[in-house]
């Protein structure tokens, strides 16, 4: 072994994450986020960039040009979430951190939307992701070099590496070592597992299938002014405890402490356009009933997959009479979900599967092509921990009502369920549109999603099932339930070298509008069977750094100024000693 | 009346013969607590002994369902009498105590708590309730009998067996796609069913778990105040075990 990596085993969880203070701006009574030094700009200040959206891509992006001494605003059309006020550990009581607002969703295979891929709120819908943090592989920026499907990313994995290992020191990420993709360490050491989990990776390596402990968003250990994960199982719910990462806790305070506004409860309904320089100038949006215009130099909307070509397709105007950066037809297209089946076990011990973090160990074994499956790319396998709703639903998916439904209720403590993410492909005619005659509350034309699969994400489910079924046989399961679905949202904006197929190019700048950017999971053009949030972050991460680059290299001299003006705020002081 | 076998999943619908799952009469009798019709899987635990220890916010939320049942606001006389008597079904509550599932579901309707879709070829959520009412109606009147809510118990099942099965037909079935309105019905339902603590107490769920957590996660583990699984302890050996230290 060398000495570095003993030097890194030794200092496993100690590790300060370099420029940002989030987890120690925090405070240690209380979970919300501290606001009352927060800036505050007027409307009718240019500043110099507007974000749409306080998730993944859009808290990332806020604080790491805020401490590049950009003025941003960021908007968000949820609330600023207390974890003390505002959540519950409570399954049903959880409704209000999804997107609830009308959508229609449509096509041959459907997908339900709201609980399980919408987020509403600072923090996005990372505050109810179960916490997975996988990075993509190398393979997935090339899948269709590699496996003649799909389309190559403009970048390359090597393009996100170091942002991924920022992120995984950030957030922080806990896990075992990573033999999967580009092999690497965690930052914080793998969690405990519980019973279920165990049971399952047992039946796993009987197989011949290696399943890992992570990663996963949640320090082992206390963090900053961020306690300890206590175990409970509801980080779908929203973490009360503050263990688990979201932008809430791991970006936004130091966003803030940096001069950024973080303005929640602002639906933004149009990105204005300029139509004699083709550029935009700030957005409009509403506030208590009232429309408001926020001035700004540029516009990055990371609304996620559904909100942000919803967005794009609103804001038409004389130049672009179909919808923002849409001259060829791109927004909105593309926008895929992972086939997501859940299968559980019926074991003779109890299990107490909502006991424990959902996430607890994986699988990226099958994640690339193997042609002896008889399709291209894989799935990866985890482990979900579905509370009594949830698994009742999954119950009466598999055609028990009744005196059988309770029966299996019943039961709960003695099953245990596993999840995989299968990679479907992006096809153009999987997509957003505006609906017609439909509008919600505020009059704004919904959003309708078409959805279905081709033949290889049949064959790619059908066989992620029948591995699933093959561990749980394996591990001394005496029943097993499956019930198909989805999970998550990318694509919809994707990036890529050519304009006529795309949406925004190499550095999310849109093709046909210089100061218009997409930050979120929607300039995805694959999407692996990755957990997207990571992946998210980093993109967000990067393009910061590319804004950040192009702004010192031709910005002007007042950016200049206010850079340095901003980078001579008093340090902030560090709660904690740490 | 035999005890059962846990460790055994002989119990379990798909493990017997014809799918039919075991009868609940044979469990005990709930012991500490309220389950819905008193099934005791886990006859002496009670989840709501455990507030004391649930933060205020979970605290006030749940407690809301046990102590305030809300009166139907949103569906009329007719359809709440039609869709009651198919959430009793639907989730076999054959007596008292019930769950009040339709008032649960009509508040959150009424309060236009919707969840976040609906498919292109489907009403709103609300719409979709109303429609499966009067068509369960329509159906149960197809077996001769005068509402859904007036058949006898055998119709009944007969008729929410092809809901499930989504073979329903004829009048609102033909522009209601049946088994999209199942999905949007028993995803109310059961949402409704399964957040209440009665629910918890039936299946031995730990409930909220904030701020205190859970420390015993292996296999087989509990907590101290989860609760025991019924015939767990043998009571012939546990009694000749308990005189032999007694004495």
């Amino acid at each position: 072994m060398s000495l570095r990596h003993e030097l890194r085993t030794l200092l496993r969880g100690a590790l300060r994450p370099p420029e940002n203070d989030s987890a120690f701006l925090l405070d240690v009574h209380r979970r919300a986020v501290p606001q009352e030094r927060m800036a505050r700009y007027d409307d009718s200040y240019p500043v110099d960039l507007v974000i749409v959206g306080a998730g993944a891509g859009g808290g990332t992006l806020a604080q790491r040009l805020a401490r590049r001494g950009w003025k941003v605003v960021v908007l968000d059309a949820g609330p600023f979430w207390d974890p003390d006020r505002d959540w519950v550990s409570d399954e049903a009581g959880a409704h209000k951190l999804y997107w609830t607002e009308e959508r229609i969703t449509g096509g041959e295979d459907p997908v339900e939307l709201g609980k399980n891929n919408s987020g509403r709120g600072v923090g996005g819908s990372m505050v109810h992701y179960a916490g997975y943090c996988p990075r993509f592989h190398p393979s997935d920026f090339e899948v269709c070099t590699r496996d003649g499907v799909g389309e190559d990313w403009p970048i390359s994995y090597y393009d996100l590496k170091h942002h991924y290992e920022r992120l995984e020191l950030e957030l922080p990420v806990a896990g075992e070592y990573w033999p999967w993709g580009d092999p690497h360490r965690y930052p914080h050491t793998a969690h405990p597992i519980a019973g279920g989990a165990d049971a399952a990776r047992g039946g796993a390596r009987k197989l011949g299938i290696e399943m890992r402990v992570g990663p996963v968003g949640i320090a082992n250990g206390s963090f900053g002014n961020r306690p300890h994960c206590i175990y409970r199982g509801f980080c779908l719910q929203g973490c009360k405890v503050n263990a688990k990462a979201s932008p809430l806790v791991t970006h936004i305070p130091d966003a803030i402490e940096h001069g950024a506004e973080i303005r929640a409860n602002c639906m933004v309904t149009h990105v204005e356009l300029d139509e004699s320089s083709g550029r935009v100038t700030g957005v409009r949006y509403l506030r208590d009933g009232h429309e408001r215009f926020q001035r700004a130099d540029a516009v990055a909307v990371a609304g996620y997959s559904i909100e942000t070509p919803r967005l794009l397709l609103n804001s038409t105007s004389a130049r672009f009479p179909h919808g923002l950066a849409n001259q060829n037809d791109q927004v909105g297209r593309y926008v895929m979900v992972q086939g997501a089946p859940h299968i559980a076990g019926r074991f003779p011990e109890e299990m107490r599967m909502y006991k424990a973090p959902p996430p607890e160990i994986s699988s990226e074994q099958f994640y690339e092509t193997d042609e002896r499956r008889g399709f291209a790319r894989g799935f990866s396998i985890q482990t979900v921990g579905p509370l009594p709703i949830e698994h009742a639903q999954h119950v009466i998916g598999h055609g028990h009502w009744g005196r059988a439904l309770r029966e299996y209720m019943r039961d709960y403590n003695h099953w245990y369920t596993l999840g995989v993410l299968s990679e479907l492909l992006p096809l153009p005619e999987n997509r957003v549109t505006v609906a017609g005659g439909v509008t919600d509350q505020h009059g704004i034309p919904v959003a309708r999603m078409d959805y279905s699969q081709c033949e290889n994400d049949r064959k790619n489910i059908a066989f992620a099932k029948r591995t699933l079924h093959d561990i749980f046989e394996a591990a001394g399961a005496q029943d097993v339930l499956v019930t198909d679905r989805y999970a998550h949202l990318v694509g919809g904006c994707r990036m890529g070298s050519d304009p006529e197929r795309s949406v925004v190019d190499a550095d999310h700048r849109c093709w046909e509008v210089p100061n218009l950017f997409v930050a979120d999971g929607s300039v995805m053009p694959t999407q692996g069977s990755a957990n997207p949030a990571l992946t998210i972050m980093a993109l967000a991460s990067r393009l910061a750094e590319r804004l950040d680059l192009k702004r010192s290299s031709g910005g002007s001299e007042s950016a200049r100024q206010s850079r340095r003006s901003r980078r001579s705020r008093p340090v902030p002081m560090r709660a904690g000693g740490g | 009346m035999a005890g059962r076998d846990f460790r055994e999943a002989a119990h379990l619908p798909n493990l017997r013969p014809g799918g039919e799952p075991a009868s609940p009469e044979e469990l005990p009798r709930q012991r500490n607590g309220v389950t819905p019709q008193m099934h005791g899987r886990y006859p002496d635990y009670n989840v709501l002994d455990e507030v004391d220890h649930w933060d205020e916010v979970t605290r006030r939320v749940v407690l809301e369902r046990t102590e305030n049942v809300p009166r139907i606001r949103f569906f009329s006389h007719g359809e709440a009498a039609t869709l009651g008597a198919f959430c009793d079904v639907l989730l076999a509550q054959d007596r008292e105590p019930k769950i009040p599932v339709l008032n649960m579901v009509d508040a959150k309707l009424f309060a236009g708590e919707l969840d976040g879709f609906r498919f292109a070829d489907m009403p709103d959520d609300r719409e979709t309730w109303r429609r499966v009412a009067a068509g369960l109606d329509a159906a149960a009147l197809q077996h001769g009998s005068i509402d859904f809510a007036g058949a006898s118990q055998e119709i009944k099942e007969q008729v929410v067996e092809a809901f499930a099965e989504g073979t329903l037909h004829g009048q609102v079935w033909d522009e209601l796609p049946p088994s999209r309105a199942w999905k949007v019905v028993t995803r109310g339902a059961l949402g409704a069913f399964y957040s209440h603590p009665w629910a918890w107490n039936e299946i031995g769920f730990g409930g909220p778990a904030y701020p205190r957590g859970y420390a015993r996660l292996g296999i087989g583990q509990r907590e101290r105040w989860e609760g025991a699984s019924a015939f767990e302890t043998d009571p012939v050996k546990d009694t000749e075990r308990r005189r032999v230290q007694g004495t």
